[in-house]
C-alpha cells in the first residue's frame, strides 16, 4: 500500500482549519521549594486535596498537603527538571489512570504510561486512582473459590473470590512465586489479573513478565510496575492505580485478581513522602495514617452483589518480614486488615518443603465457604492431621521407641508433607488436587517410599487423565465428591496401587 | 510601585509564605494605625522613603538593613536622619520595625500596603503576559472587558514573553485565562496525535475482527 501524501495533507489541513482553540482556564500557583519528589507551592487557593496538577514540563503531581500558606505537592515523575518559580496548574480533576481492555497484556507505570515499547495504550476510559470501596449493601459474602492451583493453599487456606489473603514471609521464601502460580492458574477461567510491582528490582519484574509471557498468561494480565529506581510517589500510588484498573473489570461483572508485590515497600515509600512533607512520624517513623493507607486499598477488594453484576476483586497483598518478625508495625497492620494469611518460613524452604507454607500459622477466615464440596470433604481433617504429625515428629526425634499406630501415623505424615510439595509454575487443577490429597489421606501412598512420592503423584495424574478421564471429567463438572464419583475414584486408585506393586 | 529588592533572587523567594504573612501583618497594622490616628495618605511617606531615600542612597539602605549595625545605632540614625523631616507616626513605625529586627522587610511591607490600599479602593492587580508589548487600544480594550466581567477596577501588570508567540494570558488572583498561541498550538498538537491514535486503532480493529472489511 502506498500513502498518498496529498490526501493526508488535506486531512490535516481540514483538521487545522476546523480547530477552534478554547481559552484555557486554570488555577495556578508557583513552586517555592522543590526536592526529593515533592514541591511546596504558593497560590492554588482553591485546589482540592488529591487534585491533579501539572508542571510546565508536563510532569504531573497531586496536592497532598493543604496548609495555611502553601500547598504540598507530590511530583509524579522527573522532579529534577522542576525549578523554583515554575508555574503549577491545577487540572480540575482527581488523579486518574487509563483503564480498559487495551491494558491487557501491557506493562505500564502507575500513571498508565506504557513501559513495554508496544506503543501507546489506546483507550478513552479512565478511573480515579483513589476510589471509595464498595459499601456494605453493595457486597455479598465470599462464596466462589479462586483456585490458586497450589495444593497446600487450596486445601488448607483456600482463597475465595473477593477475599484479601496476605502472603507474608522473609525474603527468598517464595512469596512472589505463589502469586505468580496463582496468576498462571487463572488461564481460561476468565479472571483478569493485575500484578502491581512496587519497589521491586527491575530485573525481577522483567523475570516475572518473561514467565507470564512464556506461559501465555500475559493475555489476561496487566502489569503495573514501579521499580525501586522510580521516585517514592510512583511507588506509593502504584497499588491504587492497579486497583483502579482491576475495578474497571470488576464493575463490569468480571472476576479479577490483584497482586500487590509488595506493600511493605509501599509503606516505606509513603513514609518517605510523609516525612518530606513534615507530617509527624509515629511508630517506626511511619505516619499515623499508614494503617488507613493499606486498609482503604485492601477494602477495595470485594465481591459485588448481583445488582452490580456480581464481579469480584481478590487481593493477594505481599508483605516482607525481617527475620520472621510478624509483630513489626506494617505486618501486624496488614494481618489485621486481611481475611487471612499464608505464612512462609525460610526454615521450611531450606528443608525443601516448597511452597514453604507454615500450616499452623496460616489461616483463611472466609475462604472455607468458597471451597468446592469435594475439596472441603477431603481437606477437612488434613490440617489437624498435619498438626498432629508435627507434634509426633518432634517427639520421634527424641529417638523413643514408637508403637505401630504412631509409626503408621508418622509415615503417612511424611508422605502427606511430600505430597503437598509442588514445583514452581506447575499449578494443578482442583480435580487433580482432590485426587492426590484423597489418595494421600486414605493411605494409597503408604507403600510408596517417601523419596518417590512426587514421582508417583505425577504418574497418578497421568494415569487418571489417560485411563479414568470420565471420572475426572465428572469430578470437574460436579466439583463434589458424590458417592458415585468416590466409588469410581476408589476403583481407579486401587488399580493404580496394583500397577505400582506390579512394577515394584 | 517599586520593584522588590535583591534583584538576583527570583520573585518567588520573596513570596515565601512565612515572610509574606509577617509583612502583611505589619502592612495591615500600619494602615489601621494610620487611619485610627487620623494620618492622611500614610503610603506617601512609606513610598517616598523606599523609592527616593533608600533607592537613592544605597549605602544608607545597606547601613539600615545590615545586621552588623546594632539596633540602638539604627534607632539613633533614624532619629538623626529621618525624624527631622517626617511625621512622628512614621518614625514610630520605623522604630518598631527596627526593634523587632524586621527593617529588611520594609520594601515588602510597602508593596503589600500598596496592594491592600488598592483592594480597599476596589482595584485588583491583574497580570497580563503577551508576546509583544500591548498597544494602548488593546490595553484599554482589556481593561474595559475585565471591568465589565469582574466588576472591579483592574490594575494591569504587564510582562512581555516572546515564547507565547501570540495572544495574551491574564491572571486574576490564582486563576489563569490562557488564550496564547503557544497553548493553542499545544492543544492542536494533542488533538492531532489523538486523532492519529484513533486511526491506528481503527486500522488494527479492521484486521482483528473477522466481520470487518
Amino acid at each position: 500500500m502506498k500513502f498518498r501524501a496529498d490526501e493526508i495533507a488535506s486531512v490535516i489541513q481540514k483538521e487545522i482549519e476546523d480547530f477552534r482553540g478554547q481559552i484555557q482556564t486554570a488555577e495556578v500557583g508557583r513552586v517555592i521549594e522543590v526536592g526529593d519528589g515533592i514541591a511546596r507551592c504558593t497560590g492554588l487557593s482553591n485546589v482540592m486535596s488529591g487534585e491533579m496538577l501539572e508542571f510546565p514540563n508536563g510532569t504531573r503531581g497531586f496536592a497532598f498537603n493543604l496548609e495555611e500558606n502553601s500547598v504540598g505537592v507530590v511530583i509524579l515523575g522527573d522532579y529534577l527538571k522542576i525549578a523554583e518559580g515554575d508555574e503549577v496548574r491545577s487540572r480540575g480533576k482527581l488523579l486518574s489512570v487509563p483503564v480498559g481492555e487495551a491494558l491487557l497484556g501491557r506493562m505500564v507505570d502507575p500513571l498508565g504510561n506504557p513501559l513495554d515499547g508496544k506503543g501507546p495504550v489506546i483507550t478513552s476510559e479512565s478511573r480515579p486512582v483513589e476510589w471509595l470501596a464498595a459499601g456494605v449493601a453493595e457486597r455479598q459474602p465470599v462464596k466462589e473459590p479462586l483456585q490458586t492451583g497450589i495444593k497446600a493453599i487450596d486445601a488448607m487456606t483456600p482463597v475465595g473470590r473477593g477475599q484479601r489473603e496476605l502472603i507474608i514471609g522473609d525474603r527468598k521464601t517464595g512469596k512472589t512465586a505463589i502469586a505468580i502460580d496463582t496468576i498462571l492458574n487463572q488461564k481460561d477461567t476468565g479472571v483478569i489479573c493485575v500484578y502491581v510491582a512496587c519497589g521491586q528490582r527491575a530485573s525481577s519484574i522483567a523475570g516475572v513478565v518473561e514467565i507470564l509471557r512464556e506461559k501465555g498468561a500475559l493475555d489476561y494480565t496487566i502489569i503495573v510496575a514501579a521499580t525501586s529506581a522510580d521516585p517514592a510517589p510512583l511507588q506509593y500510588i502504584g497499588p491504587y492505580a492497579g486497583a483502579a484498573m482491576a475495578e474497571y473489570f470488576m464493575y463490569k461483572g468480571m472476576h479479577t485478581l490483584i497482586v500487590y508485590d509488595d506493600l511493605s515497600k509501599q509503606a516505606v515509600a509513603y513514609r518517605q513522602l510523609s516525612l518530606l512533607m513534615r507530617r509527624p512520624p509515629g511508630r517506626e517513623a511511619f505516619p499515623g495514617d499508614v494503617f488507613y493507607c493499606h486498609s482503604r486499598l485492601l477494602d477495595r477488594a470485594v465481591k459485588l452483589n448481583k445488582e452490580l453484576g456480581g464481579g469480584s476483586m481478590t487481593a493477594l497483598p505481599i508483605i516482607e518480614t525481617l527475620e520472621g518478625e510478624v509483630s513489626a508495625y506494617i505486618p501486624t497492620n496488614v494481618i489485621s486488615i486481611t481475611d487471612g494469611q499464608i505464612y512462609l518460613e525460610p526454615d521450611l524452604f531450606w528443608k525443601g518443603i516448597r511452597p514453604a507454607i507454615n500450616v499452623g500459622v496460616s489461616v483463611s477466615r472466609v475462604g472455607g465457604n468458597a471451597q468446592t464440596k469435594a475439596m472441603k470433604k477431603i481437606a477437612g481433617s488434613l490440617r489437624l492431621d498435619l498438626a498432629a504429625f508435627r507434634e509426633l515428629e518432634a517427639f520421634a526425634q527424641l529417638g523413643t521407641e514408637l508403637d505401630k499406630d504412631t509409626q503408621a501415623q508418622l509415615d503417612r505424615g511424611y508422605r502427606m508433607v511430600e505430597l503437598l510439595k509442588q514445583r514452581q509454575y506447575g499449578p494443578l487443577h482442583v480435580a487433580d488436587q482432590v485426587v492426590a490429597i484423597y489418595a494421600g489421606t486414605k493411605g494409597y501412598f503408604d507403600k510408596v517410599p517417601v523419596a518417590k512420592v512426587a514421582e508417583t503423584e505425577k504418574e497418578l495424574h497421568e494415569f487418571i487423565r489417560t485411563e479414568h478421564a470420565d471420572m475426572r471429567d465428572k469430578l470437574v463438572a460436579e466439583a463434589a465428591l458424590t458417592e458415585e464419583i468416590e466409588g469410581m475414584l476408589k476403583k481407579a486408585l486401587a488399580a493404580f496401587v496394583t500397577r505400582l506393586s506390579a512394577k515394584a | 510601585m517599586s520593584d522588590l529588592r535583591s534583584i538576583s533572587r527570583p520573585d518567588s523567594v520573596l513570596e515565601d509564605p512565612g515572610t509574606l504573612a509577617v509583612a502583611t501583618m505589619y502592612a495591615q497594622s500600619y494602615l489601621t494605625a494610620a487611619s485610627q490616628s487620623g494620618v492622611a495618605a500614610p503610603e506617601e511617606e512609606l513610598n517616598s522613603l523606599v523609592d527616593d531615600v533608600l533607592r537613592g542612597f544605597p549605602e544608607f539602605e545597606q547601613l539600615l538593613m545590615s545586621d552588623s549595625v546594632g539596633r540602638d545605632d539604627k534607632l539613633a540614625i533614624v532619629e538623626r536622619v529621618i525624624a527631622p523631616t517626617s511625621s512622628d507616626f512614621f518614625v514610630n513605625f520605623l522604630k518598631v520595625l527596627i526593634r523587632h529586627g524586621r527593617f529588611d522587610m520594609l520594601p515588602l511591607v510597602q508593596n503589600i500596603a500598596t496592594k491592600l490600599q488598592e483592594e480597599a479602593a476596589g482595584k485588583k492587580r491583574i497580570r497580563v503576559r503577551s508576546a509583544r508589548a500591548l498597544s494602548d487600544s488593546s490595553r484599554s480594550k482589556i481593561v474595559a472587558h475585565l471591568k465589565s466581567t469582574f466588576g472591579f477596577e483592574p490594575v494591569l501588570q504587564e510582562t512581555v514573553d516572546a515564547s507565547l508567540l501570540g495572544g495574551v494570558i491574564l491572571q486574576v488572583g490564582d486563576t489563569v485565562y490562557d488564550s496564547s498561541l503557544r497553548s493553542r498550538l499545544k492543544q492542536l498538537k494533542g488533538r492531532l496525535v489523538e486523532k492519529a491514535f484513533n486511526e491506528i486503532q481503527s486500522g488494527r480493529d479492521r484486521f482483528s475482527h473477522p466481520e470487518g472489511d
